[in-house]
């Protein structure tokens, strides 16, 4: 299975390709919401993106909202991984498409739970 | 209009630490002395809505380095790699601290630099927490934006 992680920090980018490796996903990456949908149009694509809010160039709520807009991609799962947690942004996103939302600092076994509440994870390892 | 609504020191030091054990070190960090001088590296993100102020992280390079190392799980960390990994610190932080404040508000794209960062004339200290990580001073504060202050230089 497929996953793409989209944050502008490497830091963060390691972290989640760790987690998501050892569930074992095959991770790609990018830096912002422009550069995921160039991966996302010229790459394979993505069961699931990992996606953060603050961004620059297009940040994570427009790469969501770009995505919902292409019927062929409908079927990618997108989760919010974020800093930004008022309660509205919360709301925006998922009323714009996003399945799920994981607020930094986050623990790995949080992001197992999520994905297993997405059905992307089962017995610990990508379904 | 900006509302004068603070973190309290025992909140910020809380975020703080989930951050730093969640990330860097299961070990928590400890109270420390306040220096006037914390150290050469410094991150800070703004805060900008309902609720205006900064949230500022202060580190020796050896430090920035240590926290570095252990987030990337590497052995040596690049300057480049030093500036991402205490800029996603503070913005961790950062976004914990908004979140405790009134909405909406915007979190800014961390800054961080090697040396130390002018903040606004008009932005006031709120509350700091003085902490130490293996005998490195780690100094994070918070502070209010005056209406005119916004930004750092």
């Amino acid at each position: 299975m497929r996953a793409l992680i989209i944050d502008d920090s490497k830091t963060m980018r390691v972290i989640l390709r760790r987690i998501l490796t050892d569930l074992g996903f095959e991770v790609a990456e990018a830096g912002d919401g422009q550069q995921a949908l160039t991966v996302m149009e010229t790459g394979p694509l993505p069961e699931l993106c990992l996606i953060d809010w603050n961004m620059p160039v297009m940040d994570g709520y427009t790469f969501v909202t770009r995505v919902r807009d292409v019927p062929e991609w409908r079927d990618v799962t997108l989760m919010m991984v974020t800093t930004e947690s008022s309660h509205g942004n919360i709301v925006r996103a998922l009323a714009a498409g996003a399945h799920e939302y994981v607020i930094k600092p986050f623990t790995p076994d949080a992001i197992q739970e999520k994905l297993e509440l997405l059905g992307l994870v089962k017995d610990g390892a990508a379904a | 209009m900006s509302e004068l609504v603070t973190p309290t020191a025992e909140d910020l030091q809380a975020l703080v630490e989930q951050v730093w054990t969640s990330y860097v070190d299961p070990e928590p960090l400890l109270p420390a002395a306040p220096l006037a001088d914390p150290g050469c590296w410094s991150a800070v993100t703004t805060v900008t809505g309902a609720w205006r102020g900064m949230v500022t992280v202060e580190l020796p390079e050896r430090a920035a380095h240590a926290v570095a190392t252990r987030m990337l799980e590497v052995a040596e960390a690049s300057r480049e790699e030093m500036a991402d990994a205490v800029g996603e610190l503070v913005n961790m932080v950062g976004g914990n601290v908004k979140s405790l404040m009134p909405e909406p508000s915007q979190l800014s794209l961390p800054m961080v630099a090697s040396g130390s960062i002018t903040l606004p004339s008009g932005a006031q200290e709120a509350c700091r927490a003085d902490l130490a990580w293996q005998g490195m001073p780690i100094t994070v504060r918070v502070h209010l934006l005056e209406n005119d202050a916004e930004g750092a230089a």
